[in-house]
Order: C-alpha cells, then sequence, then structure tokens
C-alpha cells in the first residue's frame, strides 16, 4: 500500500522544514541526484524533443502513465540544471503509485511548502511551480484517456 | 591567433583561475542561473554570490543598497583591493550580471574568467563539492552606485526620443513581440510585446562561441559595429528582460570592444513593456540580419 501523495508531500515538507534555508538546498540537490535516469524505451522520444515541458527554462521531459490506478512517472533533465532536477524527482517521489484522484487532491501549489522561497527567490519558484502544474495536468489527462 | 580586446586584462583564462585559488589576493565568484550547481560542484576556493538572494532587494524592486552590498563582500571575504573573479553557467551571463552589480558599487579590480563553467568542465579542471569556502572578514566601503553604467525608464525614454541608439539583446521572437519571453522560459510579466522603438536587435548569444569563451574582437567588431551599427563613441543603451542578458552585452561592448559610453537599462522589457504612456514598436524594425540571430535566446 503507498502512502496517499499529500501524506508523502507533507513528510518531505517537514524534513525541508527542520532544516536552515541554505541547508535545504543541499537536501534538495540529494533529490536531484536520486531521480532515476530515463529508461531506454523513452531516450529515443526524447532526443526527438518529444515530451518537453514548455513551461520551463531548461529541457525538462516527462512521461506520465496510469497502470492499474498508480501514477508512474519517468522524468530526465538535464544534469546542468539541478534546481530543476532536484524539484522533479520530489515531484516524482511524492506522485509514483499514487491513485489519479488523490494525486489531483494534493495541494496544487505545492512548491510552497518546502521553505525554498528564502534560497531560491520568486523567479525561480515561478518557473518550478509551473512545473507542478505540468504535472497535475499530465495526470489529468492521463487518468481521463 | 592573438585577441586584441580593448581591455584584455579583465578577461582570465581558466588556467589562471586554477592557478591563482589559493591567492588571498583573488576571490573567486561563482554566479549562476541555476542556484544548485554551486552546491553541486565549483571552484575549489570559490565564493558563491545569488544574483537574486545576495543582490536583489524585492521590497524595493532593485538591487541591495550600497550598505548591504558592503555587507556582502566583506562576509565573502572580499575587500576594496580584492582581484574578485566572476564565473558561471550560460556563458558566464549572470557572471557579467554580478560583475556589473560591483562596477555599480565601484569595486575596482571585477574580472571574468572565459568560458565559465562549461569551459572548466570541457577542460577537465577540478570541482569542489563542499560547503562554501570561509574567509577572514573585512571592512568592506562601498561607492554611491556609478550612473555611467545604469540607465532609468526616464532617461531611456529621453535617449529614444532622441534617436539614439539601443540594443535590444533579446531572441529574435521577443524582439519582434511575437513572445513574451524567451522560447523555453517562464513569462515574467510583460503585457506587451515588442521592442524601444529603434532598438537593433542583436541576441546577446551571438558574443559567445559553442564553448562559452567570448568571440575574437574581430567578429565581435564585426556584429556590433559592421552589422548592428553600433557607433564607438556613442551613447549606447542595452537592454533585455530583466537586465541579465544585457549586462552580458554590456560587458562586451564595454571590456572587450572598449566602447565607452554603455549603459545597462536593467528595468529593461518587463518595465517598458509594462510602463504607461511609452511607446513600443513590433515587428522585424532593424534587426541585424545574420543566420545566426535566428534561434532561441539561450
Amino acid at each position: 500500500m503507498n502512502a496517499q501523495p499529500s501524506t508523502k508531500l507533507q513528510e518531505i515538507a517537514a524534513e525541508f522544514a527542520e532544516l536552515e534555508p541554505r541547508e535545504r538546498l543541499e537536501l534538495l540537490l540529494e533529490f536531484a541526484e536520486k531521480l532515476a535516469p530515463l529508461p531506454a524505451r523513452y531516450q529515443a522520444e526524447r532526443d526527438a524533443g518529444l515530451n518537453r515541458v514548455t513551461e520551463c527554462q531548461t529541457p525538462v521531459f516527462l512521461w506520465v502513465h496510469i497502470d492499474n490506478d498508480q501514477v508512474h512517472i519517468d522524468a530526465d533533465v538535464a544534469p546542468e540544471a539541478p534546481t530543476v532536477k532536484g524539484f522533479v524527482s520530489l515531484l516524482v517521489d511524492i506522485f509514483s503509485g499514487a491513485t489519479p484522484a488523490e494525486s489531483l487532491a494534493v495541494e496544487p501549489n505545492l512548491v510552497q511548502s518546502f521553505g525554498l522561497v528564502e534560497a531560491l527567490g520568486m523567479v525561480r519558484m515561478r518557473g518550478l511551480q509551473a512545473i507542478a502544474h505540468h504535472v497535475r495536468r499530465k495526470i489529468a489527462e492521463a487518468a481521463a484517456a | 591567433m592573438a585577441k586584441q580586446y580593448a581591455h584584455p586584462e579583465v578577461l582570465v583564462s581558466n588556467a589562471w583561475v586554477d592557478e591563482h585559488r589559493q591567492d588571498s589576493a583573488v576571490r573567486i565568484v561563482e554566479s549562476d542561473e541555476d542556484v544548485l550547481l554551486y552546491q553541486q560542484g565549483h571552484v575549489p576556493g570559490a565564493v558563491k554570490i545569488d544574483w537574486h538572494t545576495d543582490l536583489q532587494d524585492q521590497t524595493v524592486r532593485d538591487y541591495v543598497d550600497k550598505n548591504h552590498f558592503a555587507e556582502l563582500c566583506s562576509t565573502k571575504g572580499i575587500a576594496n583591493h580584492t582581484t574578485v573573479v566572476f564565473y558561471g553557467d550560460k556563458s558566464n551571463w549572470w557572471a557579467c550580471y554580478a560583475f556589473w552589480v560591483f562596477k555599480l558599487y565601484g569595486h575596482a579590480d571585477c574580472r571574468i574568467m572565459d568560458g565559465g563553467r562549461k569551459r572548466w568542465e570541457l577542460d577537465g579542471r577540478p570541482w569542489q563539492r563542499d560547503p562554501e569556502s570561509q574567509y577572514p572578514r573585512t571592512q568592506y566601503v562601498a561607492q554611491d552606485p556609478d550612473p555611467a553604467i545604469r540607465a532609468f525608464r526616464d532617461e531611456v525614454l529621453k535617449h529614444q526620443k532622441g534617436g539614439k541608439p539601443l540594443v535590444d539583446v533579446r531572441s529574435p521572437g521577443e524582439y519582434t513581440g511575437e513572445l513574451l519571453h524567451m522560447s523555453d522560459y517562464p513569462q515574467e510579466g510583460a503585457l506587451r510585446g515588442g521592442h524601444i522603438p529603434g532598438a537593433a536587435n542583436v541576441p546577446w548569444s551571438r558574443a559567445v562561441k559553442e564553448d562559452g569563451t567570448f568571440k575574437s574582437a574581430k567578429e565581435l567588431e564585426t556584429i556590433y559595429a559592421t552589422e548592428a551599427g553600433l557607433k564607438r563613441r556613442a551613447a549606447i543603451i542595452a537592454y533585455c528582460r530583466i537586465g541579465e542578458r544585457s549586462s552580458h552585452t554590456w560587458f562586451v561592448l564595454q571590456y572587450l570592444l572598449g566602447f565607452p559610453k554603455v549603459k545597462n537599462y536593467d528595468g529593461s522589457w518587463t518595465e517598458w513593456g509594462n510602463t504607461v504612456g511609452v511607446p513600443i514598436e513590433k515587428g522585424a524594425g532593424q534587426p541585424a540580419t545574420h543566420p545566426e540571430a535566428v534561434g532561441s535566446g539561450t
């Protein structure tokens, strides 16, 4: 049984909240480093520029599928964009294995939950929020398909 | 071929930086678009200065004031006589921005590490993962902001009405008004698309090569003087969307080509495009017609 995504969000948010703003960047970097490599089956699509998140500043590629009422997310983010990569990794952690209904019940502006505004600044926060909205939309689309 | 930049001393090679990492007269500063890159790995001994969280004061939509700037330098172990070498991601885009802010507050010896992070990586030089190096605190004294390198809106309006040269360093799509922001970048809130009437379009990225290093003086002269028609002695104002890309072009014009009267309009398109009562122009205007000018802003 997978934890509810809103519970996972709270757990991760609590982990961030315990840290000083600068240390939160270290934790975000840990998330960036644990994002699984893109499965080989998607690499050709990525190289062809498919599934790119157009709202984002850096090349971010996302595949969202629903299998047995569970969300699966595969992603690829350029290594020179660790902030974005770390945030995408957070989203993968939060939503993977949840049902679409549970996922869509999660706070849409979840980027605000990690206490990162001080360390990142508003401009970067907006970019990350755009990715969170993109993931949410893809989950809704995949669930409707 | 030897490059003949107007002020060659402001550009240092990464080999020079590698040799001066332990030099107490030198402080190496990383400034990036991606705030985690420094944590991921930086030039050993470098300190981090973030354009957004260290250099800007959101409460006044301006740079940090003179006292805050002095405090920042003091905590980073930068003294008034320190040689400060900036480098970063995106072909030193943010490094040039930090360089510009340091010049704004009168820091004497600022330099850019040619090629930034990219060239350092390509050359297989070492990265340090440890926390930021701490240096003895200094008693930095900042100067009043230098009005010679910063343009404000009213001045830009007067400049534009007087038919004086402006250079718009955004991507062609942003310049023509087709896009409100760089493709692939988040929209940062301009209500109108287009450019300041009369501005020439020279995307900032034309000044750099594939490896992130600057093009030769001769190539830069061709791009900015011959093609865009900028006159060396003229008062020139550069702008982009929020003043970051244009600080890169400001650096090229002022230090590499030696144009003496260049200002950066950091209010840029997010201010101009939203301002009541100021004119804009849409469409091709006077873009520099060059095949490389077509493409993204980055």
